[in-house]
């Protein structure tokens, strides 16, 4: 049996959609659970490659992946419960980040997703392990992950964790999906612990951010980019306030968040916190950035210049980090330079696991670290 | 076999240990070694195990539970109420009659016997005082040698049983003094101290002929018949007493457990006992002892385990030390143990040390060439350790230096 | 050469423990299940813990590993026999990186000596279960253990950076560091609660979290238990996050005081213990927010605590409530399970009408904030039929906060203890899914088997039936 037949049965994803998606022999959109883990099922059958596709906004990440199908989770869009007294949300993959963050805000609270979510879905969010600027103070995506329900590589609905807050019930399948990429199955629904949006907000200039992130307690965010540094507070209106003064600069209500950095090639560097002013002097002259104090992320964008781009890596592994290719406005660069850098150890392990959840190794081949 | 003796740790005693392991870090021998074997929990858990039938008293359990330093640290957290120090010594009896070699009957006879014969008492102190002068620690044993450099010069020293004396204030009522088995051939000048504070405060102070050791170091071992007879014997020397008081932390701690080793006349007299220090300090705060305003510097506080863990007196000594004009500083918040624990210095000399050096070191952190202990064993442990640029004096006898001072002299002779 | 010997040519005979009672003394932990060791191994050091488990795989015997013992779900204890692996030499401290808030530690250290090691720098570390002062960094990592304070700063898995960890073959494998985001699969949060079934921790890289500016702690007390429980969902309802919120229910606050002597409330049905952490407006504004939810519920009285010394005998009462519990009765059995917040009140009186179906005195002392149930049933294990009639009940709890949206367990772990349970949360496929991440790791199940997962897990087969029945 050909690709295409064995995909003929199931519902095909808009034209819209087909048309930005990596070229591939079939673009589907399935309605439902069932519906998928049939199409898994049959990927494995027939050995198809299958790309996960969200909103397409980080699909930039990892090797690329030559797709003989293409599976977008756009049906699964839905608010599946929302408790908001007990500050959990279970939504589906498809829905968007600022859809979701705005039904919360609603209610005064919030997932903590990434403010730039534009079309991004949390699933590919989740997928992704991208965290927003708020994760000084909320913690990253996957510390947020309470549940997942995914269909794997062979068409099996798995779910992990528990819609509570708490949970220790068996292995910690939420965490291995953060951050998987697709490669261990195609997240349909997650249930997400919500944080109270606070009453009072302030951005602030500051001077000295590594100083603020010392004297600060619990700030939001604290963000350089080239045009300055801003510490983001939050709390009751009189603690936002004190804070502020603290701090001392010019003070915005509300939040005001940077663009993401934007060039020809975006990447993400990744160091330990203190390392931070350190790597922002590292960067290429003329590059954009986006720095998050206090937790060793600096997203950046720029003209691609391998021999920079080496040496920014060269040091990033050396501090025990990492210098990440995020997207580039042209694929060829991904045949120049390996998207992750140096794969980690214990790459075995990690292909024995994703081996259990995807034994034909249908899911996004190639697209991981070590290109597993 | 299980247990034979009437001393053995009951069933209802055993059950109040949950295993829940929050005595593990204040564990001296846990914390050394890291064995389950050497923790309360681990203790208590063979106590039960031979209770159960599913292990003997044999050498495993001998070493289990003689490896024990007896601090109590764990009885104090446990929020069980597990009677830890109870059945230490009830596991003890029974190692004592289960399992009797040489070393334990030869510490029977010392511990139960010799002790409390003033006699025997006073002549090993001759001797050792003779030791001592000529600086022929060689001589001795090397187990002992250590903690002999810890013994204050033991020569012209004058004994304190037998003896009353009478208040230098407005008459507040009689104390009965604990002379104790090696404080007062050894350590009188904190008898010394001590009659002085309590007269000064208004008592009577009387240090009954007729008593013995206290048989706490009998107890801790084991040897319980011992152990019971010396308590009867100063439950009758202390009868009619209304306050009892010791100056050493061992001695106070069992005196009040008396109503374990000699019955209901035992408890009635264990709840007339008072440590020093308790006994000091409340004088001070009722204004019958006075504070001194000129400052003496920083005092390292060593807690006797003893004071500590088994009578829950903390604030005591430092109270007192204050009213001296010193500026007590805190070596260990845990208040681990010195390593001296009675005999355990010399049965087991390395861990001794280890936790000696330990202390020793915690003193040497914080900065003061004083350290107040009001225990003789904590005493000589810490002294032999921090050799002679350090002093180590019990917290009265702190206090009475200042006090005297601040008298300009000392008080009236003290009566014969 | 026997598997005993091999040991101790590795460790030499004072880290082997071997006799009748050495073993005995390591059969159990601090809950209520003995299980069987062959051998006890002390390691010092990574490469001992590796060449432990060629040694075992080389005799084919499980490995078992334990921290301080403390755990109350059985993880600890060696089902089968095998070698106990006590990481309680392993306590070094390797380094304190003030700069990036973290630390290298062996599993051996103890939750607390690590918060007092940070103190200087002005940190701790934010996991703070009730057994803090005795159990080990690696416990908390193999439970993925909770606190009071995990209400806002979440459990040991959100403060794990990094892990050292020996493989079943014996490889040493690091993850994670102290970078954000490491690429590739994140193991460090498998193996964060994996309750030593996928390998054995030998070193962990850990955040430490900055000492809060000010702190309120709030005593609050209240004639019913419904009361109490209506206020806690009331606090997070009203959008706050305290620091901690936990609740005491009367026989357990009696059973606490009369150890403590803290001056607690003994008459009232139940007492909240409710903290604020941060810069001084935003407690006081916090500790407001709470007092008007409390006293809309009828608190009977608000206390605040005056100052360190009575915040400190506060949270000693609430953490050492377990293990007062003894002096009600010999023996307890303790629950841990989870629902979510707005299910408490129900969930709290139904939990007193099974105690009283089964005639059993409950007692109860949980962390409320999180939902995070730790129900307690008073026994006497020499009574006949005692133990049957404990087990029913338990049972009977955790099915009932399944049924209200609940799971197993919150922080204490599935161990032996909820194993055979795990079919009221997940489906066969998911069991099986848990099982294939367990193969990978230990393809021959040499860690600390018949933990976590119900035997026959790994039965389903995709495409094909699953006999009924199998997995229970």
């Amino acid at each position: 049996m050909s690709v295409a037949d064995a995909f003929r049965s199931f519902t095909r994803a808009s034209a819209e959609l087909a048309a930005v998606v990596p070229p591939a022999e079939t673009v589907l959109a399935p309605s439902g659970v069932d519906e998928l883990a049939a199409v898994m099922q049959a990927a494995s059958d027939v050995r198809a490659r299958v790309l996960v596709w969200g909103g397409g906004t980080h699909q930039g990440i990892g090797h690329r992946v030559a797709p003989d199908i293409v599976v977008s989770t756009s049906a699964f869009d839905r608010v599946v419960a929302w408790e908001p007294d007990d500050l959990t949300l279970v939504v589906e993959a498809g829905a968007k980040v600022d859809t979701v963050e705005a039904m919360l805000a609603d209610r005064g609270q919030t997932a903590a997703l990434p403010e730039w979510g534009g079309p991004a879905t949390v699933g590919g969010i989740v997928a992704a392990a991208i965290s927003g600027y708020r994760r000084l103070r909320y913690g990253p995506t996957r510390d947020r992950l309470l549940e997942v329900t995914i269909v794997t590589g062979d068409g099996r609905v798995v779910r992990g964790g528990g819609r509570v807050v708490k949970n220790v019930t068996g292995y910690d399948l939420p965490r291995l999906v953060a951050g998987s990429f697709g490669s261990l199955g195609v997240v349909v629904s997650v249930c997400f612990k919500l944080w109270p949006l606070s009453g009072g907000s302030a951005t602030v200039a500051v001077d000295d951010p590594v100083r603020a992130a010392e004297t600060l307690f619990r700030p939001v965010a604290l963000l350089e980019t080239p045009d300055g540094a801003y510490a983001y507070l939050a709390g009751t209106e009189a603690e936002v306030r004190s804070e502020a003064e603290r701090v001392g600069g010019a003070v915005t209500e509300g939040f005001v968040w940077p663009d993401p950095p934007s060039g020809e090639t975006v990447w993400s560097l990744r160091v330990p916190p203190a390392l931070v002013p350190d790597g922002i002097g590292r960067l290429p002259a003329g590059w954009s950035f986006v720095a998050e104090h206090g937790v060793g992320h600096i997203r950046c964008a720029g003209r691609f210049d391998p021999e920079a781009v080496a040496e920014l890596r060269g040091w990033a592994e050396e501090m025990g980090g990492a210098f990440v290719l995020e997207d580039a406005d042209d694929d060829r660069i991904y045949e120049t330079v390996d998207p992750w850098g140096t794969p980690p150890t214990g790459l075995t392990l990690q292909r024995r696991l994703m081996a259990a959840f995807d034994p034909a190794h249908v899911l996004v081949p190639g697209r991981l670290p070590g290109g597993r | 076999m299980g247990y034979v003796t009437a001393e053995a740790p009951t069933r209802v005693e055993l059950a109040t240990c949950v295993q829940c392991g929050l005595c593990l870090p204040h564990c001296p021998t846990f914390r050394l070694t890291g064995l389950e074997t050497a923790s309360p929990r681990g203790r208590l858990m063979a106590m039960s195990a031979v209770l159960e039938g599913f292990a003997e008293v044999d050498d495993v359990f001998v070493e289990i539970i003689d490896f024990c330093l007896g601090c109590r640290a764990c009885e104090a957290v446990c929020p069980g109420l597990t009677p830890y120090g109870r059945v230490l010594e009830g596991a003890r009896a029974e190692i004592a009659t289960q399992h009797p070699t040489p070393s334990r009957r030869l510490r029977r006879w010392v511990l139960g016997r010799a002790l409390a014969t003033r006699g025997f008492v006073s002549a090993a102190t001759a001797v050792a005082a003779v030791v001592q002068r000529l600086g022929a620690t060689w001589i001795l044993p090397a187990a002992v040698r250590r903690s002999f450099t810890g013994l204050r010069p033991l020569a012209g020293r004058e004994r304190w049983i037998g003896r009353s004396a009478e208040p230098v204030a407005d008459p507040l009522g009689t104390a009965a003094l604990l002379a104790g088995c090696v404080m007062d051939p050894w350590f009188s000048s904190v008898h010394e101290a001590t009659v002085g504070l309590l007269r000064r405060a208004g008592y009577r102070v009387v240090v009954p002929e007729a008593q013995t050791c206290c048989g706490a170091l009998a107890a801790h071992d084991g040897h319980a018949s011992e152990a019971r007879r010396m308590a009867r014997r100063n439950v009758a020397a202390f009868a009619g007493f209304d306050l009892i008081v010791a100056d050493a932390a061992g001695c106070s701690a069992h005196l009040k457990e008396y109503g374990h080793w000699a019955g209901d006349v035992g408890g009635a007299m264990a709840e007339r006992v008072r440590d020093v220090t308790e006994v000091v300090a409340e004088l001070i705060a009722d204004g019958r002892l006075p504070r001194s305003e000129l400052p003496r510097g920083p005092v390292a506080v060593q807690d006797p385990c003893h004071l500590r863990h088994a009578q829950r007196v903390v604030e005591a000594p430092r109270t007192i030390l204050r009213a001296a004009g010193y500026e007590p500083v805190e070596i260990d918040q845990d208040a681990m143990c010195c390593g001296a624990a009675g005999t355990y210095a010399i049965l087991r000399p390395d861990t001794s040390l280890e936790l000696g050096r330990r202390k020793a070191d915690q003193v040497r952190a914080a900065g003061s060439t004083v350290v107040a202990s009001a225990n003789p064993g904590c005493e000589m442990q810490l002294r032999s350790l921090l050799g002679p640029a350090y002093r180590v004096a019990h917290p009265v006898e702190l206090y009475w230096e200042a006090v005297v001072e601040m008298a300009g002299r000392v008080p009236a002779e003290v009566d014969r | 050469m026997s598997l005993q010997t091999d040991l101790i040519g590795l460790l030499g005979t004072d880290r082997v423990l071997a006799s009748g009672l050495d073993r005995y003394l390591y059969g159990k932990d601090a809950g209520v299940y003995r299980g069987e060791v062959t051998v006890v191994a002390l390691p010092e050091t990574t490469e001992e813990v590796a060449e432990i488990v060629r040694i075992a795989a080389r005799h084919g015997v499980p490995v078992v590993p334990r921290g301080a013992g403390t755990g109350l779900a059985g993880g600890a204890v060696p089902l089968g026999g095998g070698v106990v692996v006590a990481t309680t030499r392993m306590n070094q401290i390797f380094e304190i990186d003030a700069a990036n808030r973290c630390a290298w530690v062996g599993p051996g250290v103890i939750n607390l000596d690590l918060s007092r090691a940070a103190e200087p720098y002005g940190l701790h570390f934010a996991p703070d279960p009730s057994s803090q002062s005795a159990c080990t960094i690696g416990g908390n990592v193999a439970n993925n253990s909770g606190g009071p304070h995990c209400l806002a700063e979440g459990s040991t898995v959100n403060h794990v950076l990094g892990l050292e960890v020996v493989l079943a073959d014996g490889d040493v494998l690091v993850v994670g560091g102290k970078a954000p985001d490491p690429i590739g699969l994140d193991l460090r949060g498998i193996l964060v609660g994996s309750e030593g079934t996928l390998g054995i921790v030998t070193k962990a890289l850990v955040r430490l979290t900055p000492n809060p500016p000010d702190v309120r702690t709030l005593l609050i007390t209240f004639d019913s238990v419904e009361d109490a429980a209506a206020t806690v969902s009331g606090v997070i309802a009203a959008g706050l996050v305290p620091a901690a919120l936990e609740m005491m229910d009367q026989r357990m606050t009696q059973a606490v005081e009369n150890w403590l002597g803290a001056g607690l409330p003994t008459d009232a049905a139940a007492i909240l213990l409710a903290e604020v952490t941060g810069d001084t407006p935003a407690v006081e504004a916090e500790a407001d927010v709470i007092r008007a939810v409390a006293t809309e519920h009828r608190a009977r009285e608000i206390r605040l605590a005056r100052d360190e010394a009575e915040r400190a005998l506060l949270w000693k009462g609430r953490k050492s409530a377990f293990g007062a519990v003894a002096q009600a009765a010999p023996d307890y059995y303790l629950h841990d399970t989870v629902v979510p917040r707005t299910k408490l009140v129900e969930t709290m009186r139904e939990v007193y009408e099974i105690g009283e179906r089964y005639g059993l005195t409950m007692m109860n002392v949980f962390h409320a904030g999180d939902g995070n149930l730790h129900p307690l049933m008073m026994f006497d294990a020499s009574e006949p039929g005692a133990l049957e009639r404990v087990h029913a009940a338990a049972d009977e709890l955790v099915e009932l906060c399944v049924r209200n949206g609940g799971v197993l367990s919150g922080e204490h772990g599935i161990g032996k203890e909820k194993r055979d349970l795990m079919h009221l949360m997940f489906t066969p496929v998911d069991l099986d899914a848990q099982a294939r991440i367990k193969e990978a790791f230990d393809p021959e199940g040499r860690f600390n088997p018949e933990k976590v997962l119900p035997a026959g897990s790994r039965c389903f087969d995709f495409g094909r039936p699953i006999p009924e029945g199998a997995w229970i």
